[in-house]
């Protein structure tokens, strides 16, 4: 029987949650029962995914493969947990259960009554099955499909509150993340039609014998999936879409778009680009260059952009935008410090990102305002949900011994190993204007006189949700050991490094 | 180690008890600053009387994937001896300032916080640790600068954090260059760099000067350092003449003996013209200073000027200039500290802070005064007090590297510290006597003093400068 | 010129979906009204299925199913038409849920045009 489990364990981290949230939509008069439910499938989630990644971590990066309906792989679809999968698989298993522990009892305002709720439930729970399943797929089409269904979802989730700003949000996305899903389409069209195969690592061999022949063809399915997968991860300059969607969004909703969504293309990319094209095509195709460029212009335009807002979330929204840049300059880097350090900071903005969403949520809540200035004096009125938002924006900013630092050291040394100063300048640059950004809300909030109203912390869910990712977020920075040496073998498996 | 963790821990501790006695009264909360910064002086003392007999303190912790070590050498040792005194005079006159001052809850706290990253600063056994302080230093002594909490204080705090970061990021980029050239961090083992040869050791050492030029306001990255000086008036003189701008010039003094070593630094070019952009600091630094009308302003510029001596005696790679540079510190700070002392002084009781209308201040505030005076002798570099001796080795330093303009400029930046300082005390003792409310009452004894007590220090080290001989040659040795 | 003209002519369905994904994306980007937007995306799918189906086509290729007589004779890849099948399952649910939005939209503003209802809000937000 436990073998039995065992086996099967991998398309059932991916399976559960989606075949939960269809289960949830009758469960509607008991929202009781469909808040524990998610919670009990995201908790159980992460149970299985720490144990899948101590399993790839103690064989050593040896990957688990499922083969789905028993088919092997030229012909069925394989799950892979590889130790890329893994450390997703563990990101998202790990942000999602605090974010749907902080959506428990908080939904009413933002989103409506019980049905409403429950329809936001379940496109949540869509949305994390789909992020657990583009870590493990190993499939071209079967990303395209993920794909669709977390967009679809996204949009879901942007439009889940009322009113026609939100909708117009959620429909500006939709169309421009279908423009992106139709050239990652084409793209996976290309490859198909130059290799006969839809397995990746099938695909890649292929591609390796045939690419000579084609190399316009596979010069455009690479631009195809650039571009594609930019728009849908908001990598400048094709964010336009991301400021409005994830500002409107309900909190938790902003929460898992900005830290885990948008990260879940960047893997499909990711794994796309190391995974069929590999390491000497994007060599060849001066991929790593582009790659590098475009996140320093991200890291750049998107903090100084994050100055000029005035309104919390979407300050935080153009921040992620400058992540982005982070994320794809380290892959760009391709030696194993830089994408190791790229995976370790995409984690930890995944809990960062999700933490100050969540505390930004709690504060535009409790004070009813959303100007970075309105906050004077919540520090002392909110002391967790203030606490905790300080603690992530230090996080963010790269102070040491908080969970941004050790990837950003590590992207230092990927760059500056490949004597690429710039791009560590720009890092450095991109710190301080981060600090600049963030820190003025702290000031606002700790050091200035609060008005007389009442202004209390969150509820008892949501606290915990909040002190967990604040744990979190010095957890990895003071002990990020068993997370940091996946992402060490997610970055050799990624280059073919031994 | 215990004594390491005593001395490191000590204000930390003392600000979480402050901020968990939001209700204490005045009395309790000054007896609970006082006893941790003493407990810091106490424990530093001896770490460094350890360390200058050649003892071994070190405390190696891996966190975060990285290895951070506290392994003080005699340099460190010095610079934390000299900060954790300073300290607790300042806590003494504090308590004098803060009297009628508001958010004295607030002020302790991140005055005991300031403290332990100092002595981490000081104490740290390689670059991250260093860089993590240094960190820490900048966001602990944020809130003290914005203390005012005025729209004044508030820019300048904004270019104290934006000065400070990029900094800082340039420093970690510097540090992970030294790491990827050389494989290690640490400084216990002799100069990093030391068989490094490869191009691009001129931009590193860019990035180090620069970074830790920011704290050490060497110009043109001195900008944040006036507009700092909104903060208390305690923290005038302690954060922006002493451990804030020490652990820049600290920073940088460690990049030149223990990154570089003094070898290599004699083959880089940008060595080379490093003493001259200190020699500019300091002539610029102190004619800026010679026409600030406000008194905080004008010390502030001094202090800019001041600082370069001792990164100038550290840039003549010199036996003399190192002992010049090290003696520099300390009798610098004693002075200084002094200076803004007198400054808070004459600013509470006076209700003067402009230069021009000092006129018969003396003869309302005499002891003040008085030490305002030694204290502006000791900047010109008088004998009976100690900083005669370290320009003295300073110069030597200078001639000894072959560069006898050096020993011209301090010559003429004496003179210009005279025309900066003396006039005013002469001017305040002329005329009619001032309006002030006169130097009685508790709090003014508790400002005045650590004032009179720190001008006799700098009197006493001037007149036995062999007290403090034996610390700067630990830290000679070490080096040569 | 005639080889090229050859090359056009045989692989007539790669430009017809080259210039179908032009079309289609050029709506999208330029058109205000949310209908047109809606149909550029369709076009620039339907490209999209076709260049995939035109990938699995083959000049005289027979159904896919396996007969007794001519089984050595080439057939049609059936895997894209199967992928298509999916993509047109995706397509139109987008669609669903994009009218769904647009009439949302249509009932709070009266209009579908994007331009006008960010005159609305804007003037919305001066009063």
């Amino acid at each position: 029987m436990t073998a039995v489990i065992k086996t099967h364990l991998p398309v059932f981290v991916v399976a559960a949650p989606l075949f939960v949230s269809f289960l949830l939509s009758p469960m509607a008069r008991r929202f009781g029962w469909v808040q524990s439910l998610v919670v009990g499938v995201q908790g159980l989630g992460l149970l299985l995914a720490v144990y899948l990644a101590g399993m790839i971590l103690k064989s050593s990066g040896v990957p688990i493969i499922y083969s789905m309906g028993g088919w092997p792989a030229p012909w069925g679809i394989e799950l892979w947990t590889g130790s890329l999968g893994a450390f997703f698989l563990l990101v998202v298993a790990g942000v999602t259960l605090p974010i749907s522990l902080y959506a428990v009892n908080n939904l009413s305002d933002e989103v409506g009554d019980a049905t409403r709720s429950t329809r936001f439930f379940v496109l949540y729970l869509l949305l994390a099955g789909v992020l657990a399943g583009m870590a493990l797929t190993n499939d071209l089409f079967n990303i395209f499909v993920l794909v669709e269904v977390a967009t679809i979802s996204c949009c879901g989730l942007v439009s889940a509150r009322r009113g026609p700003n939100a909708a117009k949000a959620a429909f500006n996305y939709l169309i421009l993340a279908t423009l992106g899903s139709g050239l990652i389409l084409g793209g996976i069209g290309l490859v198909y039609m130059i290799t006969g195969n839809l397995n990746m690592g099938f695909a890649g061999i292929a591609l390796n014998g045939v690419w000579q022949d084609y190399p316009h063809v596979v010069w455009m399915a690479m631009s195809f999936f650039l571009v594609g997968f930019g728009v849908k991860a908001a990598l400048f300059p094709l964010h336009v879409w991301l400021p409005d969607a994830h500002s409107t969004a309900p909190t938790p909703a902003s929460a898992i778009l900005s830290g885990l969504a948008v990260k879940g293309y960047i893997i499909c990319l990711v794994k796309i680009l190391f995974g069929v094209f590999e390491v000497h095509l994007l060599d060849v195709f001066r991929l790593d260059q582009i790659l590098v460029l475009l996140g320093m212009l991200a890291i750049l335009a998107g903090s100084i952009l994050a100055l000029a807002q005035g309104e919390l979330k979407r300050r935080l929204a153009f921040s992620t935008v400058a992540q982005v840049g982070y994320i794809v300059l380290g892959f760009g880097l391709m030696n194993i410090k830089g994408v190791a350090g790229t995976l370790f900071y995409l984690a930890s903005h995944a809990v960062i990102k999700s933490t100050l969403f969540l505390a930004a949520g709690a504060l535009i809540s409790a004070t009813g305002k959303t100007h970075v200035k309105d906050f004077a004096g919540v520090g002392r009125k909110m002391p967790i949900t203030m606490g905790v938002f300080s603690i992530a924006s230090l996080g963010l900013v790269g102070i040491p011994l908080f969970s941004g630092f050790v990837g950003k050291w590590y992207l230092l040394l990927g760059s500056l190993e490949v004597g690429n100063l710039t791009a560590a300048g720009v890092i450095g640059i991109g710190s301080v204007l981060c600090a600049i950004y963030l820190f003025p809300i702290i000031r606002t909030a700790y050091f200035e006189p609060a008005p007389e109203d009442d202004w209390q912390d969150p509820g008892v869910p949501q606290r915990l949700a909040l002190v967990m990712l604040g744990i979190a977020v010095i957890g990895l920075g003071v002990l990020p050991g068993p997370l940091l040496q996946l992402a060490q073998k997610a970055a050799a498996d990624l280059l073919i490094i031994p | 180690m215990l004594e390491l963790g005593m001395a490191l821990f000590s204000g930390v501790t003392g600000a979480l008890v402050v901020a968990s006695l939001p209700k204490a009264t005045e009395r309790l909360r000054r007896a609970v600053v006082l006893l941790f910064s003493v407990t810091g002086m106490v424990f530093s003392w001896r770490v460094a009387i350890k360390i200058f007999n050649g003892g071994n303190i070190g405390i190696i912790a891996q966190l975060g994937g990285l290895t951070w070590s506290l392994d003080p050498d005699p340099l460190g040792a010095m610079f934390g001896l000299i900060a954790s005194t300073l300290w607790v005079f300042a806590a003494i006159y504090s308590f004098g300032y803060m009297e009628r001052k508001t958010r004295p809850q607030t002020y302790y706290a991140f005055f005991l916080i300031s403290l332990s990253a100092t002595l981490g600063v000081a104490f740290s056994g390689n670059l991250l640790a260093l860089y993590f302080f240094y960190e820490l230093l900048t966001l602990a002594t944020y809130p003290l600068v914005i203390h005012e909490r005025s729209a004044d204080a508030v820019k300048a705090g904004r270019k104290y954090i934006i000065y400070s970061l990029s900094g800082a990021a340039a420093i970690l980029i510097a540090i992970v260059l030294t790491y990827i050239w050389s494989g290690k961090i640490d400084f216990a083992s002799g100069p990093i760099l030391v068989n490094t040869m490869r191009p691009g050791l001129n931009l590193l050492l860019a990035l180090f000067v620069g970074g830790f030029g920011v704290k050490a306001a060497l110009m043109p990255l001195h900008r944040w350092l006036p507009a700092a000086m909104v903060a208390p008036t305690p923290i005038s003189a302690l954060l922006h003449a002493v451990a804030v701008v020490y652990s820049g010039v600290y920073g940088i003094l460690r990049v030149v003996y223990s990154v570089f070593g003094r070898e290599l630094m004699g083959t880089l070019s940008l060595a080379r013209k490093l003493p001259w952009v200190a020699a500019f600091t300091i002539l610029v630094g102190v004619i800026i200073a010679t026409q600030q009308d406000v008194l905080k302003r004008r010390l502030a510029y001094h202090t800019i000027s001041q600082l370069s001596y001792i990164l100038l005696g550290a840039f003549t790679l010199q036996p003399w200039g190192l002992g010049g540079a090290i003696l520099h510190m300390i009798s610098y700070s004693t002075l200084k500290v002094t200076l803004f002392f007198c400054a808070g002084i004459i600013a509470e009781r006076a209700d003067e802070t402009a230069v021009s209308r000092m006129q018969g201040v003396g003869w309302s505030l005499p002891k003040t005064m008085i030490a305002f005076g030694v204290a502006s002798l000791g900047m010109v570099g008088m004998l009976p007090l100690n900083t005669f001796w370290s320009k003295y080795y300073l110069m030597r330093g200078g001639v000894q590297s072959g560069q006898w303009s050096l020993a011209l400029v301090l010559i003429g930046s004496g003179i210009i510290n005279a025309i900066c300082f003396l006039p005013t005390v002469v001017a305040s003792f002329q005329g009619e006597k001032a309006k002030s409310s006169g130097e009685t009452g508790g709090n003014t004894m508790l400002m005045l003093g650590p004032t009179l007590c720190l001008a006799g220090i700098a009197l006493l080290i001037g007149l036995y400068p062999g007290i403090v001989w034996p610390g700067v040659e630990a830290v000679v040795n070490r080096f040569f | 010129m005639k080889i090229l003209l050859g090359k056009v002519l045989i692989n007539y369905p790669y430009f017809a979906a080259v210039i179908l994904f032009a079309i289609g994306s050029a709506t999208v980007l330029t058109r205000s009204n949310l209908f047109k937007k809606l149909i550029g995306i369709n076009i620039m799918e339907s490209a999209i299925f076709l260049m995939f189906i035109a990938a699995g086509s083959r000049r005289d290729g027979v159904v896919p199913i396996l007969h007794m007589d001519d089984s050595l004779r080439p057939y049609i890849n059936p895997l894209p038409s199967a992928l298509m099948l999916t993509g047109i399952v995706v397509s139109v649910s987008v669609t669903a849920f994009a009218l769904a939005l647009i009439v949302r939209l249509y009932r709070f503003y009266g209009t579908t045009d994007a331009k006008r209802m960010s005159d609305i809000r804007n003037g919305v937000a001066k009063e």
